[in-house]
């Protein structure tokens, strides 16, 4: 899933400057799921941002609600109509979700309220990993099914560095080589001569780097 | 997102959020006895687990000068892991706190030794005195 996290209050004050009456708009797709946009989350930034505001003495209105998701057309419909009522709505989603609200509501004035950072899993409650960079063009057949673009500090695609050390990386001791497991893993598959191939030069057009991507199923189309 | 407003609230310098299980004495009982300052609002809850941050943030927005949560003893919690959770969530409230310019020694959690009242007592007194520090600086 998406992960992201809360921006500071004092960034969060510092964007709602002049903002009389707010929307803070929650998500439940993965920023409810990762604790940082859902119901919950929801409530908790209109609750601080109301107390904030009270120190600035500026008065502020605020309404709270949460979407089933604001990555899909059919869930902002009402937010077109609704959200002009606003001075602004600080939505609680992902990049995805702020971006979409841009675009589908042009006349909705619409701010961040979290970071976007990756895309993880859920190790324990409270505590995400990445695990997967989007970048368009897996490999995980190769490796055992462990991301060498999302694990390996340097990306690398033929590895591991000289830097890999008892199993750990050189950048981030605390964080396991990805490689080492690579090598280890395919080794108890019976699967190590796989790594006597040496991987081409990554594509990296596929990862976004030729501009924002854009995927089309004709079946599915309208 | 309606939440019931005490009245007293707003003029409460003090809240202190008390879990039913380890409050024996009635906490006006407290007030009435001089042991605790004239100036707090109890709030009883089934459980301090069941306490939001949004409510402890709201208390301060209602006017509350000091907040602190009272549950049972981590190993004694009478609803197992309610007075841990609420830890955690006090612990977040400071974080928002401190970020909003607020000190966070404004907001005290205690653990509370079922039958007992003296902690609650101790951390009311240590939050006045807090205060009135506080306002001696300013």
């Amino acid at each position: 899933m998406i992960i992201a996290e809360r921006k500071s209050m004092k960034e969060i004050l510092s964007m709602l400057e002049g903002v009389k009456k707010l929307l803070v708009l929650g998500c439940r797709g993965c920023v409810a799921v990762c604790s940082a946009g859902g119901d919950k989350e929801v409530e908790i930034m209109a609750s601080a941002i109301k107390l904030g505001k009270k120190l600035l003495n500026e008065p502020i209105e605020i309404d709270a609600t949460t979407y089933i998701r604001q990555c899909d057309p059919e869930y902002l419909e009402p937010l077109k109509k609704d959200g002009k009522k606003y001075d602004a709505v600080l939505s609680m989603a992902c990049g995805v979700g702020v971006n979409f609200i841009a675009d589908l509501c042009p006349d909705v004035k619409v701010l961040p309220g979290v970071n976007t950072t990756f895309y993880g899993a859920n190790l324990s409650s409270g505590e995400w990993k990445e695990m997967c960079a989007g970048c368009g063009s897996c490999v995980l057949h190769l490796t055992g099914g462990l991301c060498p673009v999302a694990r390996c500090a340097k990306r690398l695609s033929n590895g591991p560095c000289g830097g890999s050390q008892g199993g750990r990386c050189e950048i981030h001791p605390e964080t396991p080589c990805v490689w080492h497991f690579i090598h280890e893993r395919l080794q108890e598959q019976g699967e190590a001569d796989r790594l006597k191939e040496i991987m081409p030069i990554r594509d990296w057009s596929t990862a976004g780097e030729a501009g924002p991507r854009r995927r089309v199923r004709e079946d599915l189309l309208p | 997102m309606a939440k019931k407003k005490n009245k007293n609230q707003a003029q409460a310098e003090i809240v202190g959020f008390c879990c039913n299980y380890t409050v024996s004495v009635e906490p006006e009982v407290l007030k009435e006895r001089g042991l605790v300052p004239e100036s707090i609002v109890f709030k009883r809850l089934p459980c301090t687990g069941r306490l939001e941050v949004s409510a402890i943030l709201d208390a301060f927005s209602e006017g509350a000068k000091a907040v602190f949560v009272a549950g049972c003893k981590i190993e004694e919690c009478h609803n197992l892991s309610g007075s841990k959770r609420a830890a955690k969530r006090v612990q977040y409230a400071r974080k928002i706190l401190e970020e909003l310019g607020i000190a966070p020694d404004r907001l005290e959690m205690v653990f509370v030794p079922r039958g007992e009242s003296e902690p609650i007592v101790e951390v009311a007194r240590e939050l006045k005195m807090r205060l009135s520090a506080m306002e001696g600086q300013s």
